[in-house]
């Protein structure tokens, strides 16, 4: 069966999310572009197992993932385990009181286990339910769940942002007490 | 090519589905700044033109 102009043009739009995730995933362009253009070939090969109807996007983020998961292994670089133990050492300085500078937060995006970044992009950035989330990662919802609860922890404590009420009274209360000794 | 994005897609299934990411969360925010920022990049040619290669391709095989 030939590639429909649907799947095409499905194909074309996805490309700014595909490359979005490509580079959350890889942190390097190059790889990453890369990265997509196999995603794009192997979807096109594939192309009528894809079921018309179904989520088009979750399909392609799906092959992107295996992709760069398998050319992970052939590089033989090791996926971070999740406990990781970066965060005690990383120092992270947010700029001012309360504004997370971007860049603050890619650096932290990047000392994130594999696992846990891909969960919080899916869920926090591609706009994924945590069902779709578990398809494309081939995991329980529960596992995706609990990935980026971990993920947002880990950011929270990288980037010193407590964990409940980010600006409550506790940070209020520091403020006013610091200023006034 | 087509490059635009569509907004009603990149919104899609936001809402809800990480209450733990919310507008209220600094990380939800500053997550979506930053892959919002990613999305809008200007997308390079290669992959209109690889498209139109695998069109190409697969229209040849098919006539031959």
């Amino acid at each position: 069966m030939a590639v429909t102009a649907d799947f095409k043009s499905g194909l074309l739009a996805a490309i700014p999310n595909l490359r979005a995730f490509a580079v959350s995933l890889t942190h390097n362009t190059d790889r990453a572009d890369d990265l997509v253009q196999e995603t794009l070939v192997k979807a096109w090969d594939k192309h009528e197992s894809f079921q018309p109807g179904t989520n088009l996007k979750a399909w392609l983020f799906t092959i992107l993932r295996n992709e760069f998961y398998s050319q992970m292994r052939k590089r033989g670089r090791e996926i971070q385990d999740s406990d990781g133990i970066m965060t005690a050492r990383l120092a992270v300085h947010p700029s001012q009181h309360g504004s997370l500078d971007l860049e603050d937060f890619r650096t932290a995006l990047e000392r994130l286990p594999e696992d846990q970044r891909e969960a919080i992009i899916l869920i926090g950035a591609s706009g994924f339910s945590y069902e779709e989330a578990a398809e494309i990662c081939g995991c329980a919802v529960g596992t995706i769940k609990s990935r980026v609860s971990r993920a947002r922890s880990r950011l929270q404590e990288l980037l010193g942002i407590s964990g409940e009420g980010e600006f409550g009274p506790d940070s209020i209360a520091v403020q006013i007490l610091g200023a006034v000794v | 090519m087509t490059d635009k994005k569509e907004p009603s897609e990149r919104r899609a299934g936001r809402p809800g589905s990480a209450d733990v990411l919310g507008s209220n969360s600094e990380i939800g925010r500053k997550l979506r700044q930053y892959y919002d920022g990613l999305v809008s990049e200007e997308v390079p040619d290669r992959f209109a033109q690889l498209l139109q290669q695998l069109d190409q391709a697969e229209s040849a095989a098919k006539s031959e």
